[in-house]
């Protein structure tokens, strides 16, 4: 299993879109803000361009010809763990669920603006923030160690997203404690206002069913209704 | 921080009158149950039943009462005659004096016998005497003529009968009493009259409960109607259970199902149009950026261009994104995502994104009933109806004054008010069609796609509300979004 390099700037973008001309705006934009932005015209292609090297943030049109976006999205995540930002029909709600289910990070929504998707990139690039050097935190037979990026149940790893990462980071830095949608969108995805609180919700999901012993009945993440998300001190 | 709330014992202020004062101007029924189309059949039903019956009852009242005073007639004459017979046999033998004889007489209760023989009267009664008998009566029955007359005895009604005898001058008279008859009269016309009288509240009441379920059907059909009308286009006429149905539900159906299909199309057109736009929009937006990005090198007329450019092709992307969503909207409700909301919460944070985004906000009053109110709403869209409120506000309204969060009996209200000269009340229906920038000179000038109010009376109505707008207590307009506190089903 690859893991993103951790670093707090990205340097590579894997660009995967099938319109020739936003492929090209892409990379000449985020090439100015000094990324090593690789394109790649399908889904194809793409996966090619992710044996070939590793990068720091995919880019990722969910409307793509052949190989569609969900299922590349799918076919990366069983390899990688790099953030998957997708780039969706704007409001189409069901794309949006489908496309996090199937791995992705985040999303921008067509038309978007150029600064928009970089300080989407930048925003999951980002480190997680780690308080104290060499920290472990326990929750129940989790060990999460915020330095490493690494958690083990009972002893053995387990296989987080960068995202997914975070956003337990989050939770268990402070037990007991409620944190709202929109505190953990700010906090994990760097949204100031107007985030999606689908993401958060999609992203607990997905977490629950990979630390969770019974994803119907969690413990180690649960939900306060009407309110956000905690880690029960 | 500028929003605050009122506290729970705070009074309302004086110029804001509460929620319950202002239904929505539609929804007002002015109408009585006795306009509608089930009254006024009733009515008719009623008005009918009760003339006939009232001619039966005239009928009745005429054919028994003469068949009652025929009887009457028909009794005292044959008693009359038994008795005269009587009288003239026992005249004929020796021992019986004339009063005797009188009383001897078999006769009905309180019928009174007269004698008189050669102008010498004899009676049974001292209440009945000679002069209680009409003399023309008299004269006629003794010169040989049976006869009878009505006469009044001491103000209550007889009848009297006259028989002639076989001698000179004799004849026999007997006196009924028709009180009795009278009675009758009485009972009678009191049970028609108080039958008739009855027959008005009976009559109403079973025309009402005939008529119900004879008016389902068009119950049915207005109901569908209304459904249609308010936007559901999937609404239909169910013909089952209602043979009589069938023909102008299938014809109404298929209409309904003709308009859904071209509204639909219409529809995937202006969603097509605009999910075609986007990736040229988006390529546009990021070779702007990136041209914006070398703009110091460029001259100052070119400059100036690239911001001209730069102002239309976001205010495009904003047309087009609004275009997209009101036509996803008109597409069907697929994803309405329907969650428990604290309303005045969601007010406050949007007011509060404002506030960050560096756009004018305004008071948030929250009424002491609607602190906790939950309603079940999609966020999302409320939260788009809210900021495209106040967007208007803000473009057209002269800026945004005040919002308010009430709650009304089985719904909850945001208010939202603004500064600008108000909507004439003509214009008022007008302002929530797509591209309607009110009339007159007042929207005219400021720019505006026209779509953001539509959107708002698309998503409220998707959420099972309503929006209208009506005058703020400054004069301006102001936007009253009132969501029911039910979950949709």
């Amino acid at each position: 299993m690859r893991v993103g390099r951790l670093s707090d700037v990205p340097r590579s973008v894997l660009i995967i879109e099938d319109d020739p001309r936003i492929r090209r705006i892409l990379q000449m934009t985020l090439q100015r803000e000094g990324l090593d932005a690789v394109e790649a015209d399908s889904g194809e292609t793409g996966l090619e361009r992710l044996a070939e090297r590793d990068f720091d943030v995919i880019l990722l049109d969910l409307m793509l010809p052949g190989k569609d976006g969900f299922e590349v999205c799918r076919e990366i995540r069983r390899t990688s763990n790099v953030p998957i930002i997708m780039v969706t029909a704007r409001g189409d709600s069901h794309d949006v669920v489908a496309g996090l289910e199937a791995g992705a990070d985040d999303y921008v929504s067509k038309p978007f603006v150029a600064k928009e998707l970089s300080a989407r990139i930048r925003a999951l690039a980002r480190r997680t923030r780690a308080p104290q050097p060499r920290v472990r935190i326990e929750v129940g037979d989790l060990e999460i160690a915020p330095q490493d990026g690494t958690v083990t149940r009972a002893g053995e790893p387990v296989n987080l997203t960068r995202t997914e990462f975070k956003l337990l980071c989050e939770l268990a830095t402070e037990p007991g404690r409620v944190l709202s949608r929109e505190e953990l969108l700010e906090r994990v995805w760097g949204y100031d206002y107007f985030g999606d609180s689908r993401l958060v919700d999609v992203h607990v999901r997905r977490l629950r069913k990979k630390v969770e012993e019974d994803p119907g009945h969690p413990t180690v993440v649960t939900t306060v209704r009407g309110m956000g998300y905690r880690v029960p001190g | 921080m500028t929003a605050t709330r009122s506290r729970p014992a705070a009074p309302l202020p004086a110029d804001v009158e509460p929620i319950a004062a202002e239904p929505p101007a539609e929804r007002r029924d002015r109408t009585g149950p006795l306009s509608t189309l089930r009254g006024r059949a009733t009515l008719a039903f009623t008005v009918v039943t009760l003339v006939l019956s009232a001619a039966l009852a005239v009928a009745v009242w005429v054919a028994v009462s003469q068949y009652l005073l025929l009887q009457r007639e028909r009794s005292t004459l044959i008693q009359t005659s038994n008795n005269a017979a009587q009288v003239q046999r026992a005249l004929g033998t020796e021992g019986l004096t004339v009063p005797q004889l009188l009383a001897q007489l078999p006769r009905e209760t309180g019928s009174i016998s007269l004698y008189v023989d050669d102008g010498q009267w004899g009676t049974t009664s001292l209440l009945v005497g000679r002069d209680d008998i009409p003399t023309g009566l008299a004269e006629t029955v003794v010169e040989g003529t049976p006869a009878r007359q009505r006469i009044g005895v001491q103000g209550t009604t007889m009848m009297a009968v006259g028989i002639p005898l076989a001698g000179l001058d004799q004849a026999y008279f007997e006196v009924f009493p028709l009180d009795e008859l009278d009675r009758t009269y009485r009972v009678l016309a009191t049970v028609l009259t108080l039958a008739v009288v009855g027959m008005g509240p009976l009559s109403f009441t079973v025309g009402w409960w005939v008529t119900g379920p004879a008016l389902r059907p068009l119950q049915r059909i207005a109901t569908a109607a209304e459904a249609i009308a308010g936007g559901d286009l999937s609404a239909r006429i169910d013909p089952r259970g209602d043979p009589s149905l069938v023909p102008i539900a299938s014809s109404f159906n298929r209409t309904v199902t003709d308009l859904e299909a071209r509204v639909r199309a219409d529809a995937r057109f202006a969603a097509d149009v605009s999910h075609e736009l986007r990736s040229p929009l988006t390529a546009m937006l990021g070779a702007v950026d990136l041209v914006e990005a070398t703009a110091d090198r460029l001259p100052p007329d070119g400059r100036e261009g690239l911001a001209l450019l730069r102002s239309e092709v976001h205010r495009f992307e904003r047309l087009v994104a609004d275009l997209l969503e009101i036509s996803r909207a008109d597409a069907g409700n697929a994803d309405l995502v329907v969650e428990e909301i604290r309303l005045a919460a969601l007010v406050e944070e949007t007011l509060a994104r404002r506030r960050l985004a560096g756009r004018p906000t305004a008071r948030l009053e929250v009424r002491a009933t609607a602190a906790e109110v939950v309603i079940h709403a999609d966020k999302r869209r409320l939260e788009r109806v809210l900021s495209n409120l106040m967007d208007n506000a803000d473009k057209h309204g002269g800026g945004l004054t005040a919002v308010t969060v009430a709650r009304g009996e089985d719904s909850a209200c945001v208010l939202v008010d603004d500064d600008g000269p108000g909507i004439p009340p003509e214009e008022r229906a007008r302002i929530f069609d797509r591209f309607a920038r009110g009339g007159g000179s007042i929207r005219t000038r400021t720019e505006g796609a026209g779509l953001g109010l539509a959107l708002v009376a698309r998503h409220v109505q998707a959420m099972g509300g309503t929006v209208t707008v009506g005058e703020s207590p400054s004069g301006g307009a102001r936007f009253v979004v009132e969501l029911p506190l039910q979950a949709l089903s």
